[in-house]
């Protein structure tokens, strides 16, 4: 989901475009890769490199070089031949709702984007598995296997918008991961097409391939290990029944014990989803779903599988929550009023923005036992900094994101927001977590990627890099920070053609 | 440049993305310069850094269709059809779009007259295979119609200008509806020519706005009925577009005819139920901008067999008023996806209630007719005390 | 400042530097698939890695264990808090289990081995300590190096403490067999089954969850066959094959005299190997790049080979 501030991005990119106005002459790989593929499917005009010059995050860097919408994984393989020959920077491109500034361009590279890679190819109920493009969206997958009683599992908020190719390179997760798994337990296979232009198949449709885990690496690796050109996704049956449970505490801190008191009793539910008061009140009046707007925090629970099973867990998890002193026990009555409470969750972010203009979206993941103190401590770090901040969450995994809430026409927030939140991601850490659960590494956490690991584990990540990638040229200047990895990092930042010339 | 857009409108939109999918430009071009995400980007560049208005930028604007099927899917509630109505407004203005042959085409709109005189040459000439199938336009538009009588006060029915000239029809079937209900009807035929909706599309405001004062100078008193979406959401917003007290209170007088059949359905008569299978084709300015939709369903359900749902969200058929002539490829590649979201609903007939709709897919091949062209069947074949 | 994941554990240094930054070396653990990959090098050096049980939160479902403690300690420690992990339990060592990286035959109601490793430390070719992934049991925090550790057999890096992902034990489980049922129908019907196996005739379901539940997949069971409880799952045949689930039946003739098969996951236990599986050209350049780099002087476990299974 969205969470930005459009004024700094406004800054940054207005200057990344403003700078070196007289430049002009054509890009010399542009004529090869219309050549390649197609002249309509090459982009270099200034609307084009612009747009495509953000993603969903608040980072600008460079601006897209020439933009190429590839059909087939030949026509990417020929982008790559292309872009090795040149010596060019390539960026791997889905929709571009990634928060933590994995798509956008650094220097002027070859922008690829794989929204026009879109075919279902093959659904294979029997074995269930599917093969599809990169660009296939999430949800229209999901819809299409809906009624032969399939779905994929990561279902991560944007999912009516991101793309398959996008869930790999970020091993997306979502609401239903608590019990499903995250991206990399859904994908099979791989068609890569390597920094080289090599296109191998990584990983197969057989349980353990033959040699090392390269699939289990590509997936999450943001786009810097090569462009998946297809990919084979595991299809998971739909549950016979579902029931969903609305519980209502005082405290964000009572709602935080009966998460860890439902893991800690041997339960995996489908969800678990905790939203302070703040934002339940936001969401209630953005789109009245019935959540209670008195309560401190609501806990929104759900269960699915055979009715025989799911009754047993949702009168398990409802004891819990009264014993952790729950006000308020509500279990959906149809689907209606599921698809109502869920509406309320997934549009959190929405009603966040009837609040003020700017928001900032956290994401970073605490065992769950620390769930309560981490929490306590991000009130105060607001607090601190004169913010407003609203918790919406996957509890069942400890998955945090905290929300600080502005209007960056306000002299000085910017900052304030920024040192709020390099202490929460501070204090995660001190608790035991890690850096992201979902949004990934980007340019967003590089600067703390050294706080996490040490100088020998950032080598070793750089070493697989390498070996994919030795000249660095695929989505270079992310995840690793500078300093450990391959690539100059100054060089990428050098000041870009102008794109409007 | 200035395009004279809002500068807090523009601040808005926080770059989320998740419009994308909800714009048929980008769905069917899988290119962002086509969403209404990287068409507010552009606006910025333009506005704010004054990037030039290359062939490109007036490209990215000048392909929205104007659904505004990106209104209700995004979080922040960024008004993007005020944003590029004023947009193409300015570009307009700057001779970047709708240049002058094309405003002219326009005029007749509000000269019923003049209209059905052109219908009637198109409708010759199409018979005569004189107007290349890239126009898009529908076969068999009548030559002869007859006139619409009032039969009383209680409502206006709208007849407006391109529905009025092609699918007067309809305009009877819903007089007889409204009649079988036991409402006096009155049609605003020559008092009120046209809405404006067309000529805000093309960003020809002035225009617009002269006919917005006429509408509401001519229809005072009653409700105000109208059986077209992209007329009734245009009157809808009368309220904002010409900012006076007296545009909002009429506003507040316009109804879908769905809608307000919705809310007098135990007015309407029972009667057989015809046997069809029909799709429920949404215009997007029932469903996105009035928000009405649901209406239809309920008024249409108890006349025919089974209603179906398409499976596309509501995304946007490619009709968008003028734009199926103006941008045909674009329009024609939005339509094979609703075609094909149709294919798989297997139904008998498709409904729509918006004339450009209706005629954009009826030129594919696609019979499609008015919700309310059913109900009057349904009412009419059951015959009177039924 | 110390970065979090820093290693300060004494008994992990002392693993590093017994395994130094010289000479051809290996982990010896209970030899269980011992020849899996290919015989070793003969010179090379054999040690062990350290064992036991280090931090163990079940609240968390997450537990924290040396390489060298063996799976059936594990489990025991874990199943006195009602949860265990997706290592087979046929497995020797957690650190053979996880190098090896072979599923067992509960792949369906337990996971997979590969995705049981949350955080990975292992002694690198120059003789470091080396963290990949990360504590918790959701987290994007760089690349995901358990997983190229896992299956790797030691040539990689050798592992010394790992993270792993705990699940709960379901409230019953029960082993049904039939002769006259149809695996693969029997697989579109059971819900989340912990394993089906079959080899050939015979076709064995372990059923798992709330005892309604269970007596509910049961009684659908029963339209589909004659059914009996039995005590547990067959014993399995020696040579172990990997295919993908939709090939088991077009090799059935391949299978030898004997066979067990894991429907709906393509494990079959034969009584004759599998023929050397085929990796395309561009695959083995790339495996051959990563083992480049993580061991450019071919002293980790040298001889064996991930690639030939």
């Amino acid at each position: 989901m969205a969470g930005l501030l459009s004024s700094v991005r406004k800054r940054l990119s207005s200057d990344a475009l403003r700078t070196g106005r007289n430049g002009g002459q054509t890009d010399p790989v542009v004529a090869e890769l219309r050549a390649a593929l197609a002249p309509d499917r090459v982009r270099y005009d200034g609307a084009e490199r612009t747009v495509l010059s953000h993603d969903a995050s608040i980072y600008a860097g460079g601006v897209a070089g020439p933009v190429c919408f590839p059909l087939t994984t030949t026509e990417v393989q020929a982008i790559m031949v292309i872009a090795e020959r040149h010596t060019r920077n390539v960026v791997p491109r889905g929709a571009g709702t990634g928060l933590a500034g994995g798509a956008i361009p650094l220097g002027a590279p070859i922008v690829v984007s794989v929204t026009r890679m879109n075919e279902i190819e093959q659904v294979d109920t029997a074995n269930r598995f599917a093969w599809v493009g990169p660009g296939v969206v999430n949800l229209d997958l999901t819809r299409h296997l809906t009624p032969l009683g399939f779905h994929f599992a990561p279902d991560p908020s944007s999912q009516q918008v991101c793309t398959i190719g996008g869930n790999v390179a970020n091993n997306s997760g979502g609401p239903h991961c608590l019990a499903y798994g995250v991206t990399n337990a859904h994908v099979l296979a791989v068609e890569v097409v390597l920094p080289n232009g090599d296109i191998v198949m990584l990983g197969g449709l057989e349980d353990e391939p033959a040699g090392y885990d390269l699939r289990g690496t590509f997936v999450g690796s943001e786009g810097t290990l090569g462009i998946a050109t297809r990919v084979a996704v595991r299809l998971t049956p739909n549950p016979p029944a579902v029931t969903t449970l609305l519980l209502s505490f005082e405290t964000i801190r009572d709602a935080a014990n009966t998460v860890s008191d439902i893991i800690a009793a041997g339960m995996v539910p489908a969800a678990l989803e905790v939203m302070d008061q703040r934002i339940t009140v936001a969401v209630e009046n953005y789109v009245h779903a019935g959540y209670p707007t008195d309560a401190g925090a609501v806990l929104l629970a759900e269960v699915d599988g055979l009715a025989e099973s799911i009754e047993i867990d949702a009168h398990h998890i409802a004891a819990l929550g009264h014993k952790n002193n729950a006000l308020h026990i509500r279990v959906a009555a149809d689907e209606a009023e599921r698809a109502a409470l869920w509406k309320g969750r997934k549009t959190a972010f929405g009603a966040i923005a009837q609040i003020a203009p700017d928001y900032y979206l956290h994401d970073t993941v605490v065992p769950r036992g620390a769930l309560a103190d981490v929490l306590d401590k991000i009130y105060e770090i607001a607090d601190r900094h004169d913010l407003l901040v609203m918790n919406v969450f996957h509890a069942g995994d400890g998955n945090l994101h905290p929300l600080l809430v502005f209007d960056a026409r306000e002299p000085g927030v910017v900052d304030r927001v920024h040192q709020a939140g390099a202490e929460i991601v501070r204090a995660s850490l001190d608790a035991g977590g890690v850096l992201s659960g979902e949004h990934g590494i980007g340019v967003e956490k590089q600067a703390y990627m050294d706080e996490f690991f040490t100088a020998e584990d950032l080598a070793h990540q750089n070493r697989l890099r390498q070996a994919f990638d030795p000249g660095c040229r695929t989505n270079p200047g992310k995840v690793i920070p500078s300093g450990h990895s391959c690539a100059d990092i100054q060089a990428l930042r050098s000041v870009p053609r102008d794109v409007w010339a | 440049m200035d395009l004279n857009i809002d500068t807090d409108d523009l601040n808005i939109c926080v770059q989320c993305g998740l419009c994308l999918p909800h714009c048929p430009t980008y769905r069917v071009t899988g290119d962002e310069t086509m969403s209404p995400r990287g068409r507010i980007n552009l606006m910025r560049e333009v506005q704010d850094n004054d990037a030039p208005l290359t062939d490109e930028v007036v490209d990215a604007f000048a392909t929205c269709v104007q659904c505004r099927g990106c209104e209700p899917a995004c979080p922040s509630n960024v008004p993007y059809g005020q944003m590029i109505e004023q947009t193409r407004e300015t570009l307009v203005e700057v001779g970047k779009v709708t240049p002058a042959w094309q405003q002219l085409a326009l005029k007749p709109l509000a000269h019923p007259k003049l209209l059905r005189a052109g219908s009637v040459a198109v409708a010759v000439a199409s018979k005569v295979g004189m107007v290349p199938t890239r126009f898009g336009l529908p076969e068999g538009l009548p030559i002869r119609q007859k006139p619409l009588v009032a039969s009383g006060d209680d409502v206006w029915m709208f007849t407006g200008c391109v529905m009025d000239a092609w699918q007067r029809d309809v305009h009877h079937a819903t007089q007889r509806v409204l009649e079988a209900a036991g409402f006096g009807v009155k049609p605003t035929g020559r008092l009120a020519p046209c809405c404006g909706a067309l000529q805000t599309h093309a960003g020809v405001g002035d225009q617009a706005r002269r006919l917005a004062e006429t509408v509401i100078d001519q229809l005072e008193g009653q409700p105000v009925l109208v059986n077209s979406a992209g007329c009734g959401a245009a009157m809808k917003d009368y309220g904002r577009t010409l900012g006076t007290e007296r545009a909002k209170a009429f506003s507040h007088r316009v109804f879908d005819i769905s809608e307000f059949l919705a809310g007098h359905a135990d007015r309407l008569p029972d009667a057989t139920p015809l046997d069809l299978r029909v799709a429920v084709q949404d215009p997007c300015h029932l469903r996105h901008v009035q928000r009405v939709h649901h209406a239809t369903r309920d008024v249409l359900r108890p006349f025919v067999r089974e209603l179906v749902e398409l499976d596309d969200d509501g995304l946007c058929c490619g009709a968008g008023g003028a734009y199926s002539v103006l941008q045909p490829e674009l329009a024609g590649q939005i339509r094979d996806r609703k075609i094909a979201a149709i294919d798989r609903a297997t139904p008998d007939v498709v409904a729509s209630a918006n004339p450009g709709c209706s005629m954009h897919l009826a030129a594919a091949g696609v019979p499609t007719v008015h919700p309310l062209t059913l109900i009057d069947q349904a009412i009419t074949t059951s015959g009177p005390g039924n | 400042m110390t970065a979090r994941l820093a290693v300060t554990d004494p008994v992990l240094l002392a693993f590093a530097d017994e395994v130094g930054a010289d000479g051809p070396v290996a982990v010896e653990g209970a030899r269980t698939r011992w020849e899996v990959g290919g015989p070793g090098h003969p010179d090379t050096r054999l040690v062990r890695a350290p064992a036991g049980i280090v931090d163990y939160v079940p609240d968390e479902m997450t537990v924290t264990v040396r390489c060298g403690t063996t799976v059936a300690e594990l489990h025991q420690a874990l199943s006195a808090e009602g949860q265990r992990t997706a290592l087979p339990e046929r497995a020797g060592t957690v650190g053979g289990a996880l190098a090896v990286g072979e599923n067992g035959l509960h792949v369906l109601g337990r996971g997979r081995v590969r995705e049981a490793a949350l955080q990975v430390r292992y002694v690198s070719d120059d003789g470091k300590v080396v963290t990949g992934g990360g504590p918790t049991v959701k987290n994007v925090t760089g690349f995901d190096l358990p997983r190229l550790l896992v299956g790797s057999l030691g040539t990689v890096g050798l592992l010394a403490e790992v993270i792993l992902r705990t699940n709960p034990i379901p409230a019953v489980t029960r082993w049904v067999a039939s002769d006259d049922a149809d695996p693969f129908t029997v697989l579109d019907t059971i819900l989340r089954p912990g394993s089906v196996l079959w080899d050939g005739n015979r076709t064995w379901i372990e059923l798992e969850g709330h005892v309604p539940a269970v007596d509910a997949e049961q009684a659908r069971l029963a339209s589909m066959g004659t059914w009996i409880e039995v005590d547990g799952p067959p014993e399995l045949e020696s040579h172990r094959w990997v295919l993908p689930p939709g090939e088991i039946q077009t090799n059935v003739d391949g299978f030898g005299s004997r066979f067990v098969a894991s429907v709906g996951v393509g494990t079959v236990w034969a009584d004759v190997a599998q023929p050397s599986r085929a990796v395309a050209a561009g695959v083995t350049a790339l495996n051959q790049r990563v083992k480049e780099q993580f061991d450019p002087r071919h002293r980790l476990n040298p001889g064996r080979d991930p690639g030939a299974r």
